[in-house]
């Protein structure tokens, strides 16, 4: 264990941080598709519009932890993954801007309402692709990617990992949908839920079961050590996901979301002993790409002095907001007009 | 041949998401502290009109830092998308500078952010107060980090290069590099003067439509105020930028921001047409005289250097670096100008009542981000062919890509980015016609649940 582990960790943890909560606002997105009633889509709007801009610092957290601690990891995988990860970024900026406008400004819900869904389907998408094309291997020569546009495909596998990562952020939306609001939207929430825990449960299976056959990664369970992280983090999102299955449509509210933190949490852990000791696979290790210790320490005493400032003021952040969408309260803003603060407040 | 079209479809798709991305920035780091002082001004003296214009101030501030967020994030995936080569070799250093503005900036921002937009009804005034103050502490910071970085790559220091990737030696050193201190001050005061510029701008078109008139005096005496002041210390700022260190350290980039190839010109270029394969001017427009007293020879003898010093393949492009330099210097002009007609008419009581300066205040408008942009086209087009200068060529470290990826993706940026801007636009022009609501603010409703009794008493306190 060296600086070089800590730092493949604190990617670690980027990571889950970024697919837990910017997972739960892009899959919020794509429900609004499926939602026909303008008032509750709304309220599914302002779920998200308070809240997508700080999941994304986790995204570019993320980028710059990799960049910063795994240089050549940065420059080869980045590149290898030009597609998928350049249709996230535009598909990012346009359900950004369209949320701030239906938020800020009220008018042509149904267009910009349309934009932001479609823009977070295409987002989940690429990051699904994104993360497929990355562990099915890159091609490398030197310090260059040497493989061609759509090597990232790998027949398919990445469209595969793209719908697992939209139905994954969609069980999260509902789950998280089903924790904050109330009445008919719950009941909905609760709906979709049951049906997504499934579908989750077979995309996981369909995605492990197919990488090996169609990348260069070989899931060879190798050591005892391999198999001692494997099946607690198999279990643990077997056990996450029936678990919210039951929970959907019971008391108490928080039930399904802490079975998707399960789901999260079990998910990494796999990820993480599939991967280890490599980041971009099949060649690269984490030692290999790593930036020398005086980088990397200068970067884990900043992080170690600022975390657990983020931590607390982002906790109070969620804090202020805390509570249910509630539907006996005014939905603002389907009509312009002077539906004042003093509605909520008196 | 490929390669060299990959070169450059990339450093366009690098200019362009830049140069997009730098627009809100320059509005947003200073309206951030325009807000603060309009809370703070609410809070200290009670008057309703310091709300309305903090209330008016934050809705053109909310979409500007969204969009601000979405182009930042474009441009950090594109080191590793683009520049996979600079990613590599320069990650141990630039990537850690980026690492410690995102855990130290960015999550500040981010984390107060909903809180200064959305808080209304749920935290206290003084919580209110302290979040735009930190959101406004987290863009300053966010400023410094990333001139750090830039200056680095215009004065690398404390590394060590070891098989072509820069190796932190001395991370005093990295972040004082030696361009560091003026270009971060010079782009400090930058955004405020954008911000202060667009401040008034708007204002002033109330006063020519006659509205809201409450507001917008406020509105032009703050930001014309705070521009008058600002202006005169930027030009100083930059005046020391070239001599402190363009001139000791990157010496071409003088000659092409004067447009100079002899070294023989003692004048002043205003105007000129280059060639650079031919390394002349086809046409210029010049003042005898000014360019030796610019250079501190009131006898007109001193000559600025020329690119014919400089082997060929080290030139910078002559167009734009030149008009990079003329458009901000231009725009500093122009704001000077008006700025100080505005003290005067100030000094004669005359200042809210005189249209004509009303009119051209508001075709001012756009005057910072235009200057902010001038800077940085010549900052940025200054140090090719370098990337890292002097030590990391821009061709050497572009990502091993084929043409039609980039072009793609350039075209889909910019049709998006287009889009975007045109509803910007639009939304700002909506949001300063409907004005700052007469009625007891008509904000958008958040508080879904009961607001905390402590938040009632503020409100109550009102
Ligand atoms: C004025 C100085 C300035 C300059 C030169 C840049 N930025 Fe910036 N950036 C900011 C000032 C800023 C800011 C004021 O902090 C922003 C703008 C609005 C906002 O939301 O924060 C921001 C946002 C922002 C974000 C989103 C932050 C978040 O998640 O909250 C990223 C990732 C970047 N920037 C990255 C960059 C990169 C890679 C740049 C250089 C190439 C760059 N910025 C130039
Ligand atoms: C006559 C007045 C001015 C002079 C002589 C001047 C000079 C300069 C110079 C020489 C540079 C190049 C720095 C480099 O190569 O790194 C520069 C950059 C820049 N200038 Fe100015 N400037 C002036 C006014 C302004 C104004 C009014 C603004 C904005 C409102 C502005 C904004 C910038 C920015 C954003 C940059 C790029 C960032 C940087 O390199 O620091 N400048 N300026
Ligand atoms: C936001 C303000 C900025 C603007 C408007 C800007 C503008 C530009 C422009 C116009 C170019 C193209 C130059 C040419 O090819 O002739 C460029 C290149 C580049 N700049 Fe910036 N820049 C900005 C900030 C930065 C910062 C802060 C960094 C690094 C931390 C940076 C890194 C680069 C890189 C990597 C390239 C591409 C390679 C190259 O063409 O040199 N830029 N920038």
């Amino acid at each position: 264990m060296n600086v070089s582990d800590v730092w493949m960790i604190f990617i670690g943890l980027a990571f889950a941080a970024y697919i837990v909560l910017d997972g739960y606002d892009l899959g919020i997105g794509v429900l609004t598709l499926l939602q026909r009633d303008d008032r509750r889509r709304r309220e599914m709007y302002e779920l998200v519009a308070r809240a997508w801009d700080g999941s994304e610092s986790w995204l570019v957290l993320l980028a710059v932890a990799v960049w910063g601690g795994l240089p050549l990891a940065y420059g080869l995988a980045l590149p290898s993954l030009y597609i998928p990860l350049t249709l996230m970024l535009v598909s990012l900026i346009w359900r950004g801007f369209s949320i701030e406008i239906i938020a800020q400004y009220r008018a042509w819900q149904r267009g910009w309402g349309l934009a932001f869904g479609l823009g977070s389907l295409v987002a989940a998408l690429a990051q699904g692709a994104a993360f497929g094309g990355l562990v099915a291997g890159v091609a490398v020569r030197g310090s260059s990617f040497a493989g061609g546009p759509f090597s990232f495909l790998h027949n398919g596998y990445a469209v595969l990992t793209g719908l697992g990562a939209v139905v994954l952020y969609l069980f999260a939306a509902s789950a998280w949908v089903y924790y904050k609001s109330g009445g008919e939207l719950q009941r909905w929430a609760a709906r979709r839920g049951r049906v997504l825990s499934l579908l989750l449960a077979a995309a996981t299976v369909a995605c492990w079961a197919l990488l090996q056959p169609s990348g260069t990664m070989t899931l060879d369970p190798g050591s005892a050590a391999r198999v001692a992280v494997w099946v607690p983090g198999a279990v643990m999102l077997a056990g996450g996901l029936a678990y919210a299955y039951r929970s959907f449509g019971r008391h108490p509210d928080a039930g399904p979301v802490e079975g998707a933190f399960a789901v999260y949490a079990g998910g990494l852990i796999l990820a993480l002993g599939l991967l280890y000791p490599y980041v971009v696979p099949p060649h690269v290790t984490v030692h290999a790409a790593a930036s020398p210790t005086g980088s990397l320490t200068f970067l884990l005493v900043g992080v170690g002095l600022s975390m657990p400032a983020i931590l607390a003021y982002n906790a109070y952040a969620y804090w202020a907001f805390r509570g249910k969408l509630s539907e006996n309260d005014e939905v603002d803003g389907l009509a312009p007009g002077p539906a004042g603060r003093e509605v909520a407040a008196g | 041949m490929n390669q060299q079209t990959l070169v450059e479809l990339s450093r366009w798709q690098w200019a362009i998401t830049a140069g997009f991305h730098i627009v809100f920035p320059s509005l947003t780091v200073g309206t951030s502290m325009f807000l603060v002082v309009c809370y703070a001004a609410f809070m200290r003296t009670g008057r309703e009109v310091y709300l309305r214009l903090f209330r008016l101030w934050r809705r053109i501030f909310a979409i500007g830092f969204g969009l601000g967020v979405v182009s930042g994030i474009v441009l950090t995936f594109e080191f590793g998308l683009n520049w996979g080569g600079f990613a590599h070799d320069a990650g141990p250093i630039l990537g850690v500078i980026i690492g410690m503005e995102v855990v130290t900036a960015f999550f500040l921002e981010a984390g107060f952010l909903g809180l200064l937009i959305y808080g209304d009804g749920r935290i206290s005034q003084r919580v209110m107060l302290f979040s735009a103050c930190m959101v406004s502490l987290g863009t300053l910071l966010s400023v410094t980090w990333i001139l750090a970085a830039n200056s680095w790559m215009q004065t690398p220091a404390g590394y060590s290069l070891v098989n072509g990737q820069f190796l932190p030696r001395d991370w005093v050193q990295v972040i004082l590099n030696p361009s560091f201190g003026w270009r971060t001050i010079h782009m400090l005061v930058g955004v405020l003067v954008s911000a202060a510029w667009f401040v008034t701008g708007i204002s002033a078109w109330y006063l020519v439509r006659s509205r809201h008139l409450d507001v917008a005096r406020r509105g032009l005496s703050i930001g014309l105020g705070a521009a008058a002041v600002l202006i005169p210390v930027q030009m100083y700022l930059g005046d020391s930028i070239a001599a402190g260190y363009i001139i000791p350290y990157q010496l071409p980039k003088l000659e092409a921001l004067e447009g100079d190839w002899t070294s023989t010109n003692t004048g002043y270029n205003l105007f000129l047409w280059p060639d650079q394969s031919a390394a002349k001017n086809d046409w210029v427009v010049t003042i005898p005289w000014l360019g030796s007293a610019i250079a501190k020879d009131w006898s007109g003898r001193t000559p600025a250097p020329g690119l014919l010093q400089t082997p060929p393949g080290l030139r910078p492009m002559v167009l734009p670096s030149f008009y990079g330099f003329r458009l901000m210097m231009y725009a500093a002009f122009a704001m000077f100008a008006t700025a100080m007609v505005g003290v005067i008419l100030r000094l004669r009581g005359r200042l809210h009542v005189t249209r004509w300066f009303h009119r051209w205040l508001l075709v001012l408008t756009p005057a910072g981000p235009l200057a902010i942009i001038g800077g940085w086209v010549l900052a940025e087009a200054g140090r090719q062919p370098w990337l890292v200068y002097g030590r990391l060529l821009t061709a050497d470290a572009v990502s091993p890509l084929s043409t039609w990826q980039v072009l793609t993706s350039l075209a889909l940026l910019i049709l998006v980015y287009a889009m975007l801007l045109g509803t910007y636009i639009w939304y700002v022009a909506r949001v300063v016609r409907q004005g700052p609501e007469d009625r007891p603010v008509p904000e958008p409703v958040r508080a879904r649940v009961a607001p905390t009794p402590r938040a009632l008493r503020a409100e109550k306190g009102n």
